[in-house]
């Protein structure tokens, strides 16, 4: 139902935003992984009509929204990266308030609050002023702010970013059932792995503004099925055993890490002996040898040479 | 809108004490700078020195006040009445002698010239007595003379060199009106200032997204930053009306002006905000401006001190000055709706000028 044709948006010397393209099924839920600064809330920002792109368009249901935005602000309930509440208001008051401006039905206004506060877990204190809550309580409010109308799409931009376990669950869990229960087409945005992973139907990967990959979880694993990620815990790391390394046959890269090399190669390569050799002449011990299970962040790593957290 | 303005109020609820202590403050400034007992009542001190100054003293002292109730005359020992003067307590003090007078003067000011004016005055009209009555029942002449004076045959009116009706300028009243405003502009830049909060908390755009509409956002904020100034105003305006005393002529009058003004404020307030673009910055920008405002207007001086052209035309941007001045004419000059076109028409110029460029520098901050 809605789409991004070559969106794009070059901010003076920036290309913050690279002709992406990506589209949202109804009733889908979609992550848009990257790490920070990659353009995630640039593209968001876009979709959701508060910026005008560069070049490209946003499409929903066929039609462009970027002449006319109204349409696209009727379906959509965006989640600001940052809380954008009333400190000196109440919860119950900030979601009043933001109730009012969507005119929704003073009856079933009140309604829709109690539902959204309970869902994110903060009926019983929806009395208390936002500036008394912790990061992540203002952070559930902040996501309940945006479901009052019921939008058909809602749009999420990193809502975890550092809060603490509890409040996280909370919020990973509205989104489940939204999407589960309500049928709420969701487009997530975060650079922790481990919630696409949880959430997702499908994910889109970006970096420097551009798209890298996109997929169900599994077809991106299966990028991977191809190599072996193996970890080796040595003693200690030198230049010339990386090289070494390295130039052994099959092995894809090599890359320092705090406690050794991660290694990754073509699939079913045995490198033990050699590795082992290597460190021998080399004059290190190896304390510890894993060959890992794939997961996003590999398929990230891959793709892009480097962690979504650096 | 009104969703708007409501989250604004709720907000002010809780934390009214601002706007409360504003009109404390108003109220304090105007007291502690506007003692206007010295400018309601003048008092003249009087002496004599000829041998039998006791008796001058007693019976000019009888006659000067039986002429104006404006004027007091007080006898004072010759020292304390110089030093009065000199030192600017007293605008004129008056050397009695038999039948002549002296003047005791330290600057040109109108005052001076209103009481030179009611002393010859007694002065001339005793000599007529004397000389009518050859000194033999003067009482009865004089009485003859007081019942005629109350209808005369011919009226003669002071005027000023400008033609206007010569007045006794309050400045104690213009201080009134010079520190309400003053202050109010506080209020008023303050709750602008919700824009740029709005903005940079994100807020704003959770609107922008709403189907609350652009002009439905700022229509919201400055309505309500306007019914505070009035607010302010008003309560401080009656105030001073019915519970301190001051005679403001017409009161709707002086309201429509506050009204005026605090359109215009909005306006100027606005376009800091816009210039400012965060809430940081105008709070750093807009307290340091606005106090230079109410004196390159001449708030703080009587009419005509400030005499630099450049700084009165800058001072003629902000509406301050033209409020101040037709309020003053309210009060003071018998003004009617008519002599308040001219600042009413300014005020808003001032107020649509500022708006559209202020609107524009804020919208301009995108992308
Ligand atoms: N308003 C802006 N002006 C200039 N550069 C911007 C602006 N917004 C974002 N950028 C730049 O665009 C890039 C992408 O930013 P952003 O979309 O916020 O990334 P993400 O949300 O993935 O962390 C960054 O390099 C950022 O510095
Ligand atoms: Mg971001």
């Amino acid at each position: 139902m809605l789409e991004t044709v070559k969106l794009s948006k070059t901010f003076k010397n920036i290309k913050a935003v690279d002709e992406i393209d990506l589209y949202l099924n109804r009733g889908e839920s979609v992550g848009l992984l990257g790490p920070n600064g990659a353009g995630k809330s640039t593209t968001i920002s876009m979709i959701s009509s508060l910026m005008k792109p560069t070049s490209g368009d946003v499409l929903l249901n066929g039609k462009s929204t970027i002449k006319d935005p109204s349409e696209i602000r009727k379906v959509l309930g965006v989640v600001p990266q940052e809380i954008a509440l009333y400190e000196e208001l109440s919860a119950y008051e900030n979601l009043k308030f933001f109730g009012e401006v969507y005119s929704v039905d003073k009856k079933r206004l009140e309604e829709r609050i109690q539902y959204t506060l309970e869902m994110v877990g903060l009926k019983e204190r929806q009395k208390g002023l936002i500036k008394t809550f912790s990061g992540g309580m203002k952070r559930r409010v902040n996501i309940a702010a945006a479901l009052l109308h019921e939008p058909e799409i809602l749009i999420l931009d990193e809502p975890t970013v550092g809060i603490d376990p509890q409040s996280r669950n909370h919020i990973l869990e509205t989104v489940k059932r939204l999407n589960e229960e309500q049928g709420t087409t969701v487009l997530y945005t975060s650079h922790y792995m481990e919630e696409v992973e949880q959430l997702c139907d499908r994910v889109y990967i970006v970096d420097h503004g551009k798209l890298v990959a996109s997929g169900t979880i599994n077809e991106l694993l299966s990028i991977l099925s191809s190599e072996d990620t193996i970890q080796i815990q040595l003693s200690q790391t030198t230049d010339s055993l990386i090289e070494k390394v390295s130039a052994i046959d099959h092995v894809l890269r090599v890359d320092e890490t705090k406690e050794g090399i991660r290694v990754i190669s073509k699939k079913g390569s045995n490198l033990l002996s050699q590795i082992v050799q290597i460190a021998e002449s080399e004059d290190l011990q190896i304390v510890h040898f894993e060959v890992e299970v794939p997961s996003l962040e590999d398929v990230f790593l891959h793709l892009t040479g480097k962690t979504l957290r650096d | 809108m009104k969703a708007v303005m409501k989250a604004q109020w709720m907000k002010e609820k809780r934390k009214p004490y601002l706007i409360l202590l504003f009109i404390g403050l108003s109220i304090l400034a105007t007291i502690i700078f506007g003692d206007t007992s010295e400018f309601e009542e003048q008092t003249v001190p009087i002496f004599s020195n000829e041998a039998n100054a006791e008796e001058i003293e007693s019976k000019w002292s009888e006659l000067l006040n039986e002429e104006d109730s404006s004027m007091k005359f007080v006898i004072t020992d010759e020292e304390q009445a110089r030093a009065d003067v000199s030192e600017g307590r007293r605008n004129a003090a008056v050397q009695l002698m038999e039948d002549d007078y002296q003047l005791i003067v330290a600057s040109d000011l109108p005052y001076v010239l209103q009481i030179e004016q009611l002393v010859q005055q007694v002065f001339t009209k005793e000599a007529w007595i004397q000389a009518a009555t050859g000194g033999e029942s003067v009482a009865d002449a004089r009485d003859e003379i007081n019942q005629l004076m109350e209808d005369p045959p011919v009226q003669v009116e002071t005027r000023t060199t400008s033609g206007d009706e010569f007045q006794d300028y309050n400045m104690g009243m213009q201080l009134l009106f010079g520190f309400s405003l003053f202050i109010v502009m506080f209020t008023i830049g303050f709750k602008v200032n919700g824009i740029n909060n709005d903005k940079v908390n994100g807020i704003w755009d959770r609107l922008i997204l709403s189907p609350v509409s652009k002009s439905g956002m700022y229509a919201g904020h400055l309505l309500y930053s306007f019914l505070v100034g009035i607010f302010q105003l008003t309560a401080v305006f009656l105030i001073f009306r019915y519970l301190m005393g001051y005679d403001f002529e017409n009161m709707w009058m002086i309201l429509t002006l506050a009204a005026v003004f605090t359109l215009s404020m909005v306006s100027v307030a606005m376009l800091i905000a816009g210039m400012t673009k965060t809430p940081e910055k105008f709070y750093m920008i807009y307290p340091s401006v606005i106090p230079i405002i109410p004196i390159i207007s001449g708030v703080y001086m009587p009419p005509g001190t400030l005499t630099n052209p450049i700084i009165t035309f800058i001072g003629d941007l902000f509406p301050l000055s033209h409020a101040v001045e037709a309020m003053m004419g309210v009060a003071l000059f018998d003004y009617g709706w008519t002599d308040l076109t001219l600042p009413i028409a300014l005020m808003l110029l001032i107020g649509v000028i500022c708006m559209g460029i202020g609107i524009n520098m804020v919208e301009r901050g995108k992308n």
